[in-house]
């Protein structure tokens, strides 16, 4: 049995932890209920004839706003390194373009649901339904992870605090990459295998 | 949390009570099925209860794994904490599959969507893997805390250290990584061919390997002991009995052949009454006579809580151990009316009359409670010379808790000669501001300082913004929620920004 002796407080540094394992559960939990929302779309394939129920959805505009979605996260890691090597300037533009590209990508989403509600409504049948909800909550949780880009942007400072938040763009950056995540899944689920499988 | 309950409650001021049964099955859920605003109140407060649950959750397990005293590992840890841990990852795990279902029930409502009803391709049978795929993971929730208590009751007046501590943790995990592989065991009457039946049976007998392993070390915690008979321990064993007659009935409806006989009988009805309500119900009440006296400072009569027992163990029993019988005797479960002469009415009868002596004794433990404010005794720091270190500070306790931050060199911190919040240069103490330290997950070394917030309206106001935004999906009002969902986030905005600060 050792004894412990705890270093008198005052030499140690701010608490980063608890906001970043708090995102990673909250994460966590939205990762499951994205695994529900798929385990929907193939339990609701598993007796169908058919499936997808409707010619299966166009590839290009999906691509490109999966394209649209990787090069955010690349500008918000990049963005994160500068935050670290205290360029806050940098950081802060960096955080703007990437919401920039996000509202650029609702809007193509608005675009395509446009484009594929004219044969294809989330009333029409249980692909339309799941197809639909799917990708609107993958939308609205990509608006979420703007509002919070957002509020990071116009904190009057974003590192070296000494009180909460600790550090608010790693832990809202974390979101964000979780987001963009979900996309790659959807596209490769919704739209490139039911392409395949033709 | 407590909006989401008043929410669920308030549908029966407007007659309009949820009527579809717990479980919720489609088709009884649809519109078709059930017109009027009764579904929607029950889905719309399981959600605001489910959004508050699982922010507990982010909260709980972040306490526990960044903010331990130091030197507390996670061996260490109070068995009761681990438990709840875990229960923290089901919640989070569990809690989404629900709020799924309940969303596109919704929208199934709402905007007439085809996931559960059969028209256009959806299927009834999905609701019922999303409902039970929370829902067993959900009886763990309930069990792992209670079984969590037991584990810190027992040793206390066993006078010595829980037998098995880390088997103890194992097979809590165990219990719990099971807890999602065996949601179809409720569904073995829906036809999912012989290996899907074999597969979730299989898994649902394996929970009895860790479950018995709680009991046995249980037992062997007892033995030997020099056992004190308080309420407390009481109730403790009381669970222990209660739960291995549930667990028997359990491993027999765990097989598929016996299950198609004894599903959706009252012999079900029995089994997860004696699991679900005896060790529960059991537990909590151990945890009344332990814990309360360390939060009011008072100590309840011994006397009141040993007949309350009695007649708590006597009522439950009388009460649920006939509903094995009114079970095979083809009694089934969810009708509340039968007609006469089909040789059930003796034993429901006694049923009855049990459920109101169990009522009668739970009673006895309220009064208890009550008298105990105004005339019990002087508790004390630590009444029980129990080991934990909530038994340090005086009862009740005052709000900062200790003053010097402890440091814990073993599973027993109070039965050691090491003296916890030994500080005589008062390195420990954290005065300036309201500051706590953070530890490392693993060894709990201290690596940081963390600001508490300060007490602040900001939540409250977001609760109700919440509230407000589910009423109006309710009444079908889109400004006021679309309003509600603005203010939730202003709110939210609100209470992360920086505080100013006072220095």
């Amino acid at each position: 049995m050792s004894t412990v002796a705890a270093p008198p407080p005052v030499i140690l540094g701010r608490d980063g932890d608890r906001g970043t394992t708090g995102m990673l559960l909250f994460i966590l939990t939205e990762a499951m209920l994205f695994v529900c929302l798929f385990f929907s779309y193939f339990y609701l394939a598993r007796d169908q004839p058919r499936w997808p129920m409707d010619p299966p959805p166009k590839l290009l505009l999906a691509s490109i706003m999966l394209g649209v979605l990787l090069a955010s996260s690349v500008v918000l890691s990049w963005g994160e390194k500068q935050l670290d090597a205290g360029r806050v300037r940098s950081a802060r533009a960096a955080l703007g373009i990437t919401l920039l590209l996000g509202a650029g990508f609702l809007v193509m989403q608005g675009l395509e649901y446009r484009d594929h509600m004219r044969t294809l409504l989330p009333t029409s049948n249980a692909y339309g339904s799941i197809f639909y909800t799917i990708t609107s909550f993958h939308a609205l949780h990509l608006g979420l992870g703007l509002l919070m880009l957002l509020f990071v942007l116009v904190l009057p400072e974003l590192h070296a605090r000494k009180e909460p938040p600790y550090r608010p763009m790693q832990t809202a950056s974390l979101y964000w990459h979780f987001v963009d995540g979900v996309w790659v899944v959807i596209v490769a689920l919704l739209y490139v295998w039911p392409n395949l499988h033709r | 949390f407590l909006l989401g309950g008043l929410f669920m409650n308030a549908s029966f001021l407007f007659n309009a009570a949820p009527n579809q049964g717990w479980y919720g099955y489609a088709n009884l859920t649809s519109r078709q099925y059930s017109p009027g605003l009764n579904v929607d109140f029950w889905n719309m407060g399981l959600q605001v209860l489910g959004v508050a649950s699982l922010a507990a959750a982010v909260n709980f397990f972040v306490t526990i794994l960044n903010m331990r005293a130091p030197g507390m590992t996670l061996m260490r840890m109070p068995i009761f904490v681990w438990m709840t841990l875990i229960t923290q990852v089901l919640l989070l795990l569990a809690f989404p599959v629900i709020a799924v279902a309940l969303i596109l029930l919704m929208f199934d409502r709402f905007f007439g969507t085809h996931f559960f009803v059969p028209t256009g391709g959806g299927d009834p049978l999905l609701w019922q893997h999303f409902f039970w795929i929370f829902g067993h993971p959900e009886v763990y929730i309930l069990i792992l805390p209670a079984f969590g208590i037991i584990s810190e009751v027992l040793p206390v007046f066993s006078r010595k250290p829980l037998f098995g501590y880390a088997a103890m943790v194992f097979s809590g995990i165990f219990i719990a990584f099971l807890g999602f592989g065996v949601w179809s065991h409720h569904m073995f009457t829906t036809g999912m061919g012989p290996i899907a039946d074999a597969a979730f049976a299989v898994a649902t007998m394996l929970i009895a390997i860790p479950t018995g392993v709680k009991i046995f070390n249980w037992l062997a915690t007892l033995w030997g002991g020099s056992i004190r008979f308080t309420v407390a321990l009481h109730y403790a064993v009381g669970l222990v009995a209660l739960f291995t007659i549930g667990g028997l009935s359990g491993i027999m409806h765990a097989s598929p052949p016996v299950d198609l006989q004894q599903t959706d009988s009252y012999f079900v009805v029995a089994h997860l009454h004696y699991v679900l309500i005896g060790a529960n119900l059991f537990p909590v009440f151990a945890a009344f006579y332990f814990w309360l006296p360390k939060m009011t400072g008072r100590m309840m009569s011994e006397r009141l809580g040993r007949w309350s027992f009695g007649v708590m163990f006597l009522g439950f029993n009388v009460a649920f151990f006939p509903m094995h019988v009114t079970g095979l005797l083809g009694m089934p479960r969810r009708i509340f009316t039968y007609p006469e002469g089909l040789g059930w009415a003796g034993v429901n009868l006694t049923t009855t009359i049990g459920s109101f002596v169990l009522a009668v004794g739970i009673l006895v433990s309220l009064w208890n409670l009550v008298a105990s404010l105004r005339h019990g005794e002087r508790a004390g720091a630590n009444p029980w010379n129990a080991d934990g270190l909530e038994w340090e500070p005086a009862s009740p306790p005052p709000p900062y808790g200790s003053v010097s931050i402890p440091t814990v060199v073993s599973r027993n911190p109070l039965w050691d000669v090491h003296d916890e919040s030994h500080d005589p240069h008062g390195e420990r103490v954290l005065d300036e501001d309201r500051l706590t330290l953070t530890t490392s997950w693993l060894d709990a070394r201290p690596i940081a300082v963390a600001k508490m917030p300060e007490d602040t309206a900001t939540p409250f106001y977001l609760g109700l913004a919440l509230a407000i935004g589910f009423t109006a999906v309710l009444l079908g009002n889109l400004w006021v929620t679309v309003g509600a969902a603005i203010a939730s986030l202003a709110i939210t905005a609100a209470w992360l920004w920086p505080e100013r600060s006072r220095s």
